[in-house]
């Protein structure tokens, strides 16, 4: 016959023991919780696109090229190490449209560039990173097809555009009645300390070794001294203020990735001794200017030199740059 | 039969049961294991999402120019910060993302010192039975503005600068 004791007991034992069993369904749960990886992946990769400007900074790594496509770099050194979109450290999630545009240049890049200097990880991951802007002037895509089930991040972006200056002929300021003889010197100057003023913003600063800028002259004609002859770009020079003579550059050559340089329209190199008549426009890119020996307060001058003009002055490079323009940066990996 | 003796028993059991209990309970505890539903990564990208989409309307789109946020929340518009921010949410590279719904918040400092948070957007019509909403908020720098627009709380301090709180409840409807 039982005791009561033992009945009570045994109830309680058995009740311990029913709550136990009840807990060993969660023993078997799935341990391959791949899908908080893949989640857990596109989050790291947004932040690394939209919240880091990439490396090497300065040169920035949009100037730099990849190994299987540029035998001379040596692997992990002088390459591309990541692709980061941001314009800076101090800006996240401001990205820059230089830095925008080789990101999704895939005849460049292949998917092995995008695992290794993006994405990270042991796992080769499938992708599909898109970014669009609210007026679609950008709408990019790099990736394939999503499929059902995929980790995913959306980033709300501003992208900034290129900096620019512009001189137009009718600007008294840099015209004279008495213009030197036998050439005329003109200078657009670049203050390191005031374009990086560190009371504006990191998003508004300029810094010519990370960003293009761009001098457009314009209405060149009103320059014109004697009208019975041409005027003439003869050179165009780049000067350190406190240094006598020309940064050390390769005048001679013209190379698009380093500069652009249009007269009336065509393009030539920097010295090119030619004749013009409307516009000159000289886009100078952060691969040229980051190899200048310039530190944060020095003032680079581009000196150019003319003939049969009036043009005469120093131009500041001030403050003229595209409003920056709203965008959505997508992350699928799967 | 029942008599003190048994009495021994009886807490013998409840002991044992409870030592049982707690043993499953380290034992289980020390496997948890990491599923989507712990994790609430849902509400991780749209606290992402939100927070992201209130950094963009508080930068200016020029050196010199104004933060839309700003602008929104002197001239009283609490309507309109909905719609722009919750344009900005469903903003995709294909087709909108329109389940996302939200209401706008402001915490401000009342004339007479303390604070108050009132809401500054409509209702939604969506607003009840929804789940995992999440709470984004930024500091909000206001110049100073001596006459207040109509939509705002008639005892928010006017004429010096002050920094209010904004805050935006997101949810996916």
């Amino acid at each position: 016959m039982l005791s009561l004791d033992f009945l009570v007991g045994f109830t309680i034992f058995l009740l311990a023991l029913i709550m136990v069993v009840s807990m060993v369904p969660g023993l078997l749960a799935g341990l391959e919780s791949s899908g908080i990886d893949y989640d857990a992946v596109a989050y790291r990769t947004g932040v690394i696109l939209v919240e880091d400007p990439g490396w090497p900074v300065s040169p920035p790594w949009e100037s730099k090229g990849v190994e299987h496509k540029d035998k001379n770099i040596i692997v992990g050194e002088e390459g591309i190490q990541r692709m980061g979109l941001a314009v800076s450290r101090e800006a996240p999630n401001i990205l820059l449209s230089a830095k925008v545009e080789k990101f999704f240049n895939d005849t460049f890049f292949d998917r092995n560039d995008y695992r290794s200097k993006v994405i990270f990880g042991d796992i080769p991951y499938s992708y599909r990173i898109s970014l669009r802007s609210l007026d679609d002037t950008y709408h990019y895509m790099t990736g394939d097809l999503l499929p059902a089930d995929y980790g995913y991040i959306r980033r709300v972006v501003k992208i900034k555009e290129p900096s620019w200056t512009e001189i137009v002929g009718s600007n008294s300021n840099y015209w004279t009645a008495e213009p030197t003889m036998p050439t005329q010197n003109f200078i657009v100057r670049f203050d390191f300390s005031q374009l990086r003023d560190q009371t504006i913003s990191p998003v508004y600063q300029i810094d010519p070794r990370r960003e293009s800028v761009n001098v457009t002259i314009t209405k060149f004609e009103e320059y014109h001294n004697d009208t019975t002859n041409d005027m003439i770009l003869q050179h165009i020079r780049f000067q350190k203020v406190g240094v006598a003579d020309d940064i050390p550059f390769e005048y001679e050559i013209e190379d698009p990735d380093l500069y652009i340089l249009r007269v009336d329209g065509n393009l030539h190199h920097l010295t090119p001794n030619t004749t013009v008549s409307e516009n000159i426009s000289l886009v100078l890119k952060p691969a040229a200017t980051a190899d200048f020996p310039l530190d944060d307060d020095s003032i680079l001058n581009i000196h150019f030199t003319f003939g049969n003009t009036k043009i005469s002055g120093t131009h500041n490079y001030d403050y003229k740059t595209p409003p920056l323009k709203t965008g959505v940066l997508e992350v699928a990996i799967w | 039969m029942v008599n003190d003796a048994g009495q021994l028993y009886t807490m013998e059991g409840i002991a044992a049961g409870l030592i049982m209990l707690l043993a499953a309970y380290i034992v289980v505890s020390t496997t948890s294991i990491y599923t989507t539903g712990d994790t609430h990564i849902p509400d991780m990208q749209l606290e992402q999402l939100g927070s992201d989409v209130l950094a963009m309307m508080d930068t200016p789109d020029s050196v010199d120019g104004e933060s839309q946020l700003v602008k929104f929340i002197e001239t009283g518009e609490g309507n309109d910060l909905r719609e722009a921010f919750l344009a900005n949410c469903t903003m995709r590279s294909g087709d909108p993302d329109n389940s996302l719904r939200a209401q706008v918040y402001l915490s401000y400092r009342r004339t007479g010192g303390n604070v108050n948070t009132t809401p500054i957007s409509r209702e939604d019509e969506s607003y009840t039975g929804r789940e995992n909403a999440v709470r984004v908020t930024r500091w909000v720098q206001l110049t100073g503005n001596p006459s207040l627009p109509p939509d705002m709380p008639d005892d928010m301090q006017r004429s010096d600068p002050q920094t209010v709180l904004v805050e935006v409840l997101l949810w996916r409807a």
